[in-house]
């Protein structure tokens, strides 16, 4: 399975990662060399084995309770924002692209 | 366009609704600790975790969980004791994460049911009643519509668009996030395509909300937001068994809204099938004000949302137990209680089902009878339907805000059952209660109202009307008795409402014949 | 009385302890003779700081003081009571950047402190400042860096390993005591490995992750570095246990430094060492690796342990399950920079789409791009059930492999890397850096608890070697028991050379 500049186009759009024309091929070529070496995967037999997402075994309904908690104030949650206005996060149009809706 | 009855002579519509309901009455977020509140300041209830800062890590809110059990439970679904919450990859702004906590195939709450009673004018709707059960002694049918899942997720917070088209996101200069209601806990309900007509939609809505508002998990609010539905219209000829491309229909923010934006997008598609079009695969707005769906985007390609389990959340394993407790917490449920009603009370099942259908006069209804007697199921009923019902939609206000408690409410039932006052004058007094909260007993006694019962009382006021009236006593007696009510009005006018109308009835009667 | 930067240089967290309790410095002189040390050694040789944290040091350090003068002693005050401490710069502290070697948080200030940090401020350490790091932590020698590169202190012109490669650097320079990094396929035990130091990983689970930026969360687990197993021992017992804001996080008891006793005082004797012979030829593995891993086990056998040949039949690929679920869980846990809120945000975007592509593009580097792009690749529909969803029912098989494994054997030992440290630049291309890690990462996708122990220079390199040993799952005490045991056994010189300058007077 390799990727070709076209699908990682697509790749990129959707991880919204803008890739200049001149840096398709090689992100191609070093992406297509992962790929290759996950090649042991594909080779297995793995019919009836239970995957592991999380590694610890038995870990289940972690939960807390619902209490309410301080959180950060106004100010502290847009200290680290490119752009605020009225206690908001301020955004270019978001129009443009497909994002009308989801 | 052609009429939604005629496009549905020919059509059938298959409709499937997605339900998003907020918990609004937990008393934190999904995933962290910070306060759930409609209509704070703009980012002022967020924290860390909810605003996707790096680093930060969810842990899922116990009575979330318990609150979707329990709406899983009251609809009759499964609940399955193995799941998962996954990740739901797409970038838009009002997601901190740019991806949605949610939950991937196998939900808490699979595979339920719900029974909707169609009744009058809203059973008028369906022209092809095959797959409904006829209702005994009252004109409509019962159908059962099937619940694919409910499952657990967080909401987004919210964008206000600014400049352009007022508000819109089309030709809008910037755009602001708040973030206040990224992570809020939301139950999302995916019926089956089993309605068939924008009224089975409707009351499908309506009966879920009172459903959530009986268990207590939303305040259900679709004015705010927290209950929003979206619906999935497909039409197909009549006997065809096979499914047409549907549309998906946003932005239908109210329960006639969910009804006129159904019919309209149902009579459109027709019109494009008719004129042998093809209807698009696509996400459709509807705009009240203009009364019709615009397109908003083609959905032809599948989405890919990159779903995969979520490696910060431990996996779910409920226990019998912990499924048990939430199942020991199930209120009586707006079904139950209209059969308790027409088992325990003299009344018709169009008032049962609309006490049970709100459930804060249920509620009153029953604390009521408490205070009072049984006798005065149906009084009370009447009180509660008409005269406080109307109060609350002139005043906008819920009845919980009110001065009325149900002791006085109970009270004034039993001063009009027993002839005390008449129900001219308990609406008199019931204005009085809900200005400023005193009991009706005292008010009576206060105002001086009585019933004038007194039999001589009433009888020289009536000898009184007929000696004013003698062309209409002759027309009466020439055989036009439907002039009895003419007397009695005219009686009830020179007493101000205070006689009791059942012996003016009564003493007409004797003195005409 | 005042305490000089070689001095301090030398001391480990008992002799702080000491120094402390009989008056012999203050922690505010500790933490000075530490900023004297980094100004000595930092700029234009090491570089192992992204930044430095003065103000909130000098607090703590007259916290200490204070407790110190109102009559209280070391170990009421806690573990780590004046321990100039550095954490890596992917974990959260209050009043300080957090940038993740990363261009897209070159601003970024930290708005909580990760319960990691947290807890060693509770403990009495004082912060010294934040570590470089590979971006992101993707990386194994910390080249990858947005900000500079770190030089290893026994040879600047080689690369300290990583991604932990400031972490590890500082401690074995002498400029910190010790510090804190996290490890996702070896980026602890790698860097203490190329660095000649002490460094661990606990297993999955001990340390809380909350407030560390997440690389691979199913992988990513927090540990310390120090110069010495007790020392390490002592970081853990203080960072280590259950945290309500971490659902993965575990209620260990903090018995680490009790297991390091253990091993100092009984020994090991009768202890069970595994070994997997057909790792000592694996691919790019030098000799004088392979030479110091065989004194390791000759020394092991000296202290009466029983060494056992183990088999891990699926080891050899975990490398490529590492390889799908790294990147899958980075691509998910990086789609969060996209300039909103905050991060690295191109001027003048005319829509939003804009914004993020522009942005993302220009504040990720290179080897960030590589990994989202290809987690993002290995998520899509079609691709997931090829890589993504075998990877992790592999990972069952690596993680019965290691559970079997001990049911014969307390302990596992390998080489911690192929090789000791590499000169900057000389191994570029992606696959072949991934290979330094071969030994290492298998233990992430188990879950497992690792160390590096430093066991002398290589006979042809003259560069740290290190030994890797692994426990049983939660069983992290094995662990330190036999590192300890072993440690005692050689006698090494875990300051590098370069620390020498501190006595010359450079200060």
């Amino acid at each position: 399975m390799h990727v070709t500049p076209k699908a990682l186009r697509e790749i990129a759009a959707t991880a919204r990662i803008g890739l200049a024309d001149d840096e398709i091929e090689s992100a191609c070529r070093d992406l297509n060399l992962i790929i290759d070496s996950l090649e042991p995967i594909t080779r297995y037999d793995l019919e009836g084995v239970e995957p592991t997402f999380h590694p610890i075994a038995g870990l289940n309904n972690v939960m807390r309770e619902d209490v309410e908690k301080p959180g950060l104030t106004q100010e502290e949650a847009l200290t680290n924002a490119p752009a605020t206005q009225n206690g908001q996060f301020k955004i270019p149009p978001i129009l443009g692209d497909n994002g009308g809706d989801r | 366009m052609k009429s939604l009855a005629t496009v549905l002579q020919d059509w059938e519509a298959v409709i499937g609704l997605e339900v998003h309901t907020e918990l609004t009455t937990l008393g934190s977020k999904m995933f962290c600790g910070c306060k759930i509140e409609y209509g704070a300041p703009p980012n002022t209830h967020v924290c860390p975790v909810c605003l996707g800062m790096p680093g930060a890590l969810p842990v899922p809110n116990r009575a979330a969980i318990e609150s979707i059990v329990l709406a899983g439970l009251a609809t009759g679904c499964d609940i399955e004791k193995h799941s998962m919450f996954y990740r739901k990859h797409y970038f838009y702004p009002d997601m901190a994460k740019n991806f949605q906590t949610t939950q991937g195939p196998v939900a808490f709450c699979m595979r339920g049911t719900l029974d909707l009673e169609v009744l009058g004018a809203s059973a008028g709707e369906r022209t092809h009643l095959q797959g409904t059960t006829p209702l005994a002694r009252e004109e409509g049918y019962l159908t059962r519509i099937g619940i694919t899942r409910i499952h657990m997720e967080e909401d987004a917070g919210k964008l206000v668009h600014v400049g352009g088209e007022s508000g819109r996101i089309s030709g809008a200069d910037y755009s602001l996030v708040d973030y206040n209601r990224c992570g809020m806990p939301l139950i999302e309900l995916v019926t089956e395509p089993d309605l068939r007509t924008p009224e089975e939609a409707r009351l499908f809505l309506q009966k879920l909300r009172t459903i959530y508002l009986t268990l207590a998990i939303s305040n259900c609010s679709m004015e705010q937001g927290s209950l929003r539905c979206d619906g999935n219209v497909s039409l197909r000829p009549r006997g065809s068994e096979k499914l047409g491309t549907k549309t998906e229909l946003k932005n239908m923010n109210s329960f006639k809204n969910l009804h006129d934006g159904l019919a309209y997008e149902i009579c459109r598609q027709a019109e494009v099938l008719e004129e042998g079009g093809r209807v698009r695969q696509e996400t459709r707005h509807w705009e009240p004000a203009s009364r019709r769906t615009i397109s908003m985007r083609s959905k032809e390609t599948a989405d890919d949302y990159r779903l995969f389990p979520d490696p910060d959340l431990a996996p779910y394993h409920l226990s019998d137990e912990f499924i048990q407790r939430v199942a020991a917490r199930l209120p009586e449920l707006p079904d139950a209680r209209v059969a308790r009603y027409l088992a325990a009370y003299v009344l018709n099942a169009a008032d049962a089902r609309a006490l049970a259908g709100e459930i804060e006069l249920a509620r009153f209804f029953d604390a009521a009878l408490e205070a009072g007697s049984s006798k005065l199921a149906k009084p009370l009923a009447n009180l509660l339907l008409n005269e406080v019902s109307a109060y609350l939609n002139t005043e906008s206000v819920a009845l919980a805000e009110t001065r009325l408690d149900p002791q006085h409410l109970a009270e004034l039932a039993g001063l009009v059952a027993d002839g005390t006052i008449s129900s001219m004058q308990g609406r008199q007094v019931l204005a009085l209660v809900f200005a400023r909260g005193v009991s009706p007993a005292e008010l009576v006694e206060e105002l001086g109202i009585r019933q004038v019962s007194d039999t001589g009382e009433i009888e020289a006021v009536a000898q009184t009307v007929l000696d004013n009236n003698a062309d209409k006593v002759a027309e009466y007696r020439a055989g036009k008795t439907k002039l009895l009510g003419f007397f009695v009005g005219e009686a009830m006018k020179a007493t101000g409402g205070t006689a009791n109308p059942k012996l003016l009835n009564q003493t007409f009667q004797r003195l005409l014949s | 009385m005042t305490l000089s930067p070689a001095e301090y240089a030398s001391l480990s967290l008992g002799d702080i302890r000491t120094g402390l309790d009989r008056r012999h410095f203050s922690a505010r002189e500790l933490a000075e003779a530490a900023f004297a040390a980094i100004e000595a050694l930092e700029a234009g040789r090491v570089e192992a700081f992204l930044s430095l944290t003065p103000e909130l040091a000098l607090r703590a350090a007259d916290e200490v003081d204070a407790q110190l003068a109102a009559g209280s002693g070391v170990a009421d005050i806690g573990l780590l009571a004046g321990v100039p401490l550095g954490f890596k710069d992917n974990m959260n502290l209050l009043g300080s950047y957090t940038t993740c070697g990363s261009r897209m948080l070159e601003n970024y200030e930290s708005t909580l402190n990760a319960t990691c940090v947290s807890k060693a401020l509770a403990a009495g350490a004082l912060p010294m400042g934040k570590l470089n790091m590979d971006e992101f932590a993707f990386g194994s020698s910390t080249e990858t860096s947005s900000f500079k590169k770190t030089h290893n202190p026994w040879d600047l012109e080689r690369v300290p390993g990583g991604s932990s490669g400031g972490s590890a650097a500082a401690v074995a320079s002498g400029m910190l005591t010790a510090s804190l990094g996290s490890d996702t396929g070896g980026s602890i035990r790698q860097p203490a490995s190329f660095c000649g130091v002490v460094g661990f990983k606990p297993s999955y689970g001990v340390v809380s992750r909350y407030g560390v930026v997440a690389f691979g969360s199913s992988l990513d687990q927090v540990g310390p570095f120090a110069r010495s197993v007790a020392d390490v021992a002592a970081l853990t017992d203080a960072i280590c246990g259950y945290d309500p804001l971490d659902c993965t996080s575990q209620d260990v008891p903090a018995s680490f430094s009790a297991s390091v006793v253990a091993g100092q005082s009984d020994g090991i004797k009768g202890m069970r060492v595994g070994v997997v012979s057909e790792y000592l030829e694996a691919p790019g593995i030098t000799t004088e690796v392979v030479l110091a891993f065989k004194e390791a086990l000759r020394h092991v056998q000296d202290l009466g342990a029983t060494i056992v040949e183990l088999e891990l039949p699926n080891a050899y690929a975990a490398l490529s399950a590492y390889y799908v679920i790294g990147p899958c869980e980075a691509f998910s846990n990086l789609s969060r920079f996209d300039a909103v809120r905050y991060g690295f945000c191109v001027e003048g975007a005319t829509n939003l789409t804009e914004q993020y592509e522009l942005s993302r593009a220009q504040g990720f580097g290179l080897e960030t791009k590589r990994r989202i792009l290809l987690g993002n690749y290995l998520l899509s529909s079609g691709v997931y059930t090829t890589y993504y969803y075998p990877a992790q029912q592999v990972r069952t098989l690596i993680t019965q492999d290691y559970r079997r494994a001990f049911e014969q054997a307390d302990v596992l030992l390998t080489p911690t890397s192929p090789r000791t440290a590499f000169r900057f630049g000389e191994v570029s291309d992606p696959t072949s850096m991934h290979l330094s890690d071969i030994f290492t990462i298998p233990i992430n996708i188990a879950g497992n608890g690792g160390l590096n122990l430093p066991v002398g220079l290589g006979e042809e390199s003259g560069l740290p070697v290190g030994l890797q040993i692994i426990g049983p799952q939660f069983k992290d005490g094995n662990i330190l028991r036999v590192a300890a045991a072993l440690e005692a056994t050689y006698d090494i010189e875990r300051l590098a050379p370069l620390s020498g300058a501190l006595s010359g007077g450079a200060a």
